[in-house]
């Protein structure tokens, strides 16, 4: 495709009233060669827009890379997409117009820096096409719980292909066993059947959906939209083709035997929350020791649960369970009483109500009370030592049948459920930050995990309740679907689901050292047996990381990659400083800012005129993972005084999109530093800065103290060669 | 570590306060909004709080604890606590309960805490009544003026009132024995015995009849005053009595008295303040119910068998100055039904509070307790 450039200045929102637009036209004539350049009042205005797609027209001027110097390319999306043609948004608005000084020169020149960046970039863009290969939207559910039956049923209701696989013979989870179910509609008082039946019931006559059950999931192989799961029921194996992935596994109970200090095994009379569901189900409740109705029936609450010794996270649900275990203790034998004692009660939402409901009965009493000893008392009765109880001393409270609320263990935390055939291991990666739950940031990410197009649902995503493991695994489904349907089409999915880009290598220069595979955070990166690294581009999220990580540099997109980057650092005009010590000495800093964060976290300084330090400019990065290192060596040999790289936090509880980008940003920048510190360069003038989108206000004196740091160090001793 | 305190929960216990007039005793849920708001309560170990707790869980010691009798029902807690639990309401019956734990004999005490038993309570002293007429032959209406005491001789009413006024006194007397020892040996604030007893029980008294400590109710402070017409009404009727009982039997001064003498003027003052006390507890009970709890059918019990006193008294007073004797008897009959229920369901009515919140007062003040 032959290139004719096209420059739109808008001069709305203030861009005017800051900004020279006659020295600018002269330097986007003069020094980005581009001839064709117009004005308007408003871009976004249908006339702004009539005005381009006039000159994009093939009889006309056929203009087909635009690069239009108005707002954030993160606002007005619609307005200035022209599809079939290479766009480009020079944010003049929010990082110059409302963020500098108006009508100075320091202001003029970085709108200047910013067009000749943005025309650099486009002279490099090449328009995409998606990468599309033959493809199955068939949802593979693992799991045939509450989520898992709720997933399923929804995908197929949206007319999509369902395997359901589940490991036991029955469909419905726990929630099968269960003698009743707390409520979960208005007004929340009274027990009900367990719903999963109706599920069950759904599920079985769907048409669309495949239901195997005693059958396990022996592998997974491929890339979404090409899964071969290899699927194992009694002694064949039957491999099936799906596109995407629900997984819920679902949980079991954490081991009792481990809460000796809870008096497990001490007495056949201390049993746990799921040996009194069952005793429910089978219809009397007995002590089991003698088979006689109990009188009086200790419930304690995190048994294992929110315990730095055992499982340090709450399990959601076994206070409801407790709750709705005293009601059948209070219905079979009406002259015996329960006690709850908890940490907290944790009734989520409007469980509250049947929390009060409980609490209401004569026969029901709760008490906080840290457990301190379990003990057998006189003719076999159960005695517990409790401290921190509301009556403000220490208690023993006395019972003849104790049954331990015990916490959840998800199926992600001991197996790998997902039996993946890929480089990087079967299993999703890195759930100890998780204590083994398949979660991800759960507000930006609900659903996902680091295998694309595998979504988990249910208690092997976070502990929950039924009511929200049915939300939870239709949630989960429309991610499925949502995936099935990208990379159908040949874009990315979440968070970069518009992209149609994707990394394509210069294979000839590869040296197979396997960075790129090891680093890619979501194994996207394979290796054939000669050990050279390839593509399964289906499982890629574009982030970029095997392009910063490559030290050959051979990985790039369409729009991104080292090059383009590297050019639009090599067009800012660096003058010469007359006197480095002027405090307006114009110093020339640029900032590699992650798109994700700290992008929206400039223009929000921007929507807040917030005065940002003007000698800096910005380049936004896929994520800082696709930060490759050879940037450094282009802005200081172009005369670059400093560099900051704003991303989002790194560590155990990292806000990165893409997980490990920024991690892998620090680590390069270690070795970077070095470097610059053995050729004699100041390794402070590169700054790694974890911005976070509400950290907007910090973001001028951040710049600020970087810009002076860098003055105390001094200009680039490059700057002359 | 764990104490030696065995907890096993009473589920009667629990049910029969609901059953009370307890109903939302189970609604705690230990936010403590109660003891911060009570203006009564003492700093250390508040209540009402632990008490809430305790009835909750089905604890029978609760009836032991001294700081149920230091509440006055002022509702402050109950008007703001967020869960409608009705502290205020819960405590009463736990009075009533303590009051049954140690009258003689207890059912008595559970009859007069039960609606069922109502008739059978109104109609025991009627017959009584009527037998002592029947027997001593004068079951008929009197000709002439209008005299009670030719219907009904001064000396049966001495014979049979006297007795059941030294009962009552008899039978709360060692209820509240009872209950000085318990409260001393299970509480944890031991009485000093080396503090003065009479020292500190007058100035209790002087206190109790004062109304400070009611004074401090907020929601419904105009009850103090309601009380303390009625507590002034009971002394000034309580000094006429005597007074009578004096004039009968030493100075041989028969009554009716002329209405100028100073014993009928007090006991028109009496029974006025008495009257207006009653009536006011009654009305602002009705209008508060809504925010501060009705109250218990115990409570009621006991209002309206004083207000049936005075308003049979003050009837029977009417009916002779206008000479109707078809209306004064019959109402003096009732009046001194109202009276032998009001003396000899004492020790098992509300009316005990006299005795056990003086005694827990005292024991409050003699522990250091703020009393």
């Amino acid at each position: 495709m032959e290139k004719k450039y096209g420059v739109y200045l808008c001069k709305g929102c203030g861009i005017a009233d800051a900004v020279d637009f006659e020295s600018l036209t002269k330097i986007i004539k003069k020094e980005c060669k581009i001839q064709h350049i117009k004005e308007a009042d408003i871009m976004c205005s249908p006339e702004g827009r009539a005005m381009i797609l006039e000159d994009m027209k093939p009889e006309g001027e056929g203009i087909n890379a635009i690069v239009i110097a108005a707002c954030s390319p993160r606002v007005k999306y619609e307005e200035l997409d022209f599809p079939n043609a290479i766009v480009e948004r020079c944010n003049i608005r929010e990082l110059v117009a409302w963020t500098q000084e108006p009508k100075v020169e320091a202001t003029q020149l970085l709108a200047e820096d910013y067009l000749r960046m943005y025309c650099a970039k486009a002279k490099k863009d090449e328009l995409p096409e998606p990468y599309q290969t033959e493809c199955d939207k068939t949802i593979l559910v693992i799991g045939g719980g509450t989520a898992g039956l709720s997933a399923a049923l929804e995908a197929a209701n949206d007319g999509y292909a369902v395997v359901l696989v589940e490991k036991e013979a029955q469909l419905g989870g726990f929630a099968a066993k269960m003698y009743r179910q707390t409520p979960t509609s208005y007004p929340y008082t009274t027990l009900q059947e367990p719903v999963v039946f109706k599920k069950i019931q759904e599920v079985q006559n769907h048409p669309k959906i495949k239901v195997m059950t005693s059958a396990t999931l022996e592998k997974l192989d491929g890339q979404p939209g090409l899964l071969d799961a290899d699927i194992k029921v009694g002694g064949d194996v039957e491999t099936l083709r799906v596109g995407t992935v629900v997984m819920a596994a679902g949980w079991k109970p954490y081991d009792a035997t481990k809460l000796t200090k809870l008096g497990y095994g001490l007495s056949k009379d201390i049993i746990t929350s799921i040996e009194m569901e069952e005793m429910a189900k089978a219809g009397k409740i007995v002590r089991p020791s003698d088979g006689k109705a109990p009188q009086s029936v200790a419930f304690i609450q995190c048994a294992g649960s929110r315990d730095p010794d055992h499982l340090p996270y709450c399990s959601s649900f076994c206070c409801m369970a407790s709750l709705k275990q005293a009601v059948y203790v209070r219905e079979q034998h009406p002259n015996a009483t329960a006690m709850i004692l908890y940490k907290d009660i944790r009734t989520p939402g409007l469980t509250e109500l049947f929390y009060k409901q409980v609490q209401s009965d004569a026969g029901v009493m709760l008490t906080k009370a840290e457990i301190a000893e379990v003990s057998l008392g006189n003719g076999g009765n159960i005695l517990i030592n409790a401290t921190d109880t509301l009556l403000g001393e220490n208690v023993i409270f006395e019972a003849d049948l104790v049954v331990l609320a015990v916490g959840i263990v998800p199926l992600t935390a001991d197996e790998s459920v997902l039996n993946l055939g890929y480089k990087q291991g079967p299993a999703l990666p890195d759930l100890d930050l998780y204590h083994g739950f398949a979660d991800s940031n759960f507000i930006c990410f609900p659903y996902e995990t680091r295998r694309t197009g595998i979504y988990a649902a249910g208690c092997v995503h976070q502990p929950m309740d039924m009511a929200m493991a049915v939300e939870d695994g239709i949630g989960a489904a429309c991610k499925a679907i949502q995936a099935a349907e990208h990379v159908a089409a040949g874009m990315a999915v979440h968070p970069r689901a518009w992209d149609e880009t994707f990394p394509d290598p210069f294979m000839q220069r590869c040296t197979s050292c396997k960075r790129c595979t090891e680093e890619c955070p979501f194994g996207a990166i394979e290796e054939d047996e000669k050990g050279t690294p390839f593509y399964k581009i289906n499982r890629c999220r574009r982030c970029g990381t095997c392009m910063g990580a490559c030290p050959e540099r051979i990985v790039s997109f369409k729009d991104f990659n080292v090059d383009l980057i590297g050019s639009m650092i090599k067009s800012v005009d660096v003058p010469d400083l007359e006197d480095e010590d002027d405090p307006a000495a114009p110093f020339r800093i640029i900032g590699l800012v992650c798109e994700n964060d700290a992008y929206p976290a400039l223009d929000a300084a921007g929507l807040h005129k917030l005065r940002l330090n003007p000698y800096v400019r910005f380049i936004p990065l896929r994520c800082l993972g696709s930060f490759n290192m050879v940037w450094i060596t282009d802005a200081l040999s172009k005369g670059v005084d400093g560099i900051i790289l704003f991303g989002c936090k790194s560590g155990d509880d990292y806000q990165c999109h893409f997980a490990k980008g920024s991690e892998l940003c620090e680590y390069r920048l270690s070795k970077l530093s070095e470097t610059l510190d053995k050729l004699g360069l100041e390794s402070d003038r590169v700054l790694q800065y974890p911005i976070a989108h509400s950290d907007f206000d910090r973001l001028p004196k951040i710049l600020d103290d970087f810009v002076t740091r860098v003055r105390e160090i001094g200009p680039n001793p490059f700057k002359e060669f | 570590m764990a104490g030696e305190k065995i907890i096993k929960p009473d589920l009667q216990f629990v049910k029969r306060v609901m059953a009370a007039g307890g109903d939302t005793v189970k609604k705690c849920y230990q936010c403590d909004t109660c003891s911060v708001v009570c203006n009564l309560t003492p700093d250390e170990k508040p209540f009402p709080r632990k008490e809430m707790l305790q009835a909750q869980w089905g604890l029978t010691e609760v009836l032991q604890d001294p700081d149920i009798w230091l509440c006055h029902q002022c509702s402050d807690c109950t008007v703001y606590c967020p869960r409608g639990a009705k502290p205020g309401e819960v405590l009463g019956v736990l009075r009533q309960m303590c009051i049954e734990k140690y009258a003689t004999p207890p059912v008595l005490a559970k009859s007069v805490g039960d609606p069922r038993f109502l008739p059978l309570l109104i109609a025991f002293p009627m017959l009584l009544l009527f037998l002592a007429l029947k027997a001593t032959g004068h079951w008929n209406i009197p000709e002439g003026p209008i005299v009670f005491s030719h219907f009904f001789p001064t000396l049966l009413v001495d014979f049979i009132f006297v007795p059941i006024f030294f009962f009552a006194v008899a039978v709360l007397a060692k209820g509240v024995m009872a209950f000085w020892q318990d409260i001393n040996a299970t509480n944890p604030w031991k009485v000093k015995v080396e503090g003065n007893l009479v020292g500190n029980l007058v100035t209790t008294l002087k206190d109790i009849l004062m109304h400070n400590r009611f004074r401090e109710c907020e929601v419904t402070y105009n009850r103090s005053t309601n009380h303390l017409f009625l507590v002034f009404g009971f002394v000034f009727l309580l000094i006429v009595t005597t007074w009578g009982f004096l004039n009968e039997w030493v100075l041989h001064h028969e009554s009716p008295y002329p209405i100028y003498e100073p014993i009928k003027l007090l006991a028109i003052a009496g029974t006025a303040s008495l009257l207006y006390g009653i009536y006011n507890i009654l009305k602002e009970r009705q209008a508060n119910a809504e925010k501060a709890g009705y109250g218990s059918y115990f409570d009621w019990f006991l209002i309206y068998v004083i207000f049936t006193v005075g308003a049979t008294g003050l009837g029977a007073w009417l009916f002779r100055l206008v000479g109707i004797r078809i209306l004064a008897y019959p109402t003096y009959f009732l009046h001194l039904t109202a009276i032998f229920m009001l003396f000899f369901y004492a020790p098992y009515t509300k009316l005990a509070h006299i005795v056990y919140r003086t005694v827990a007062m005292l024991q409050a003040r003699m522990s250091g307790r703020g009393f």
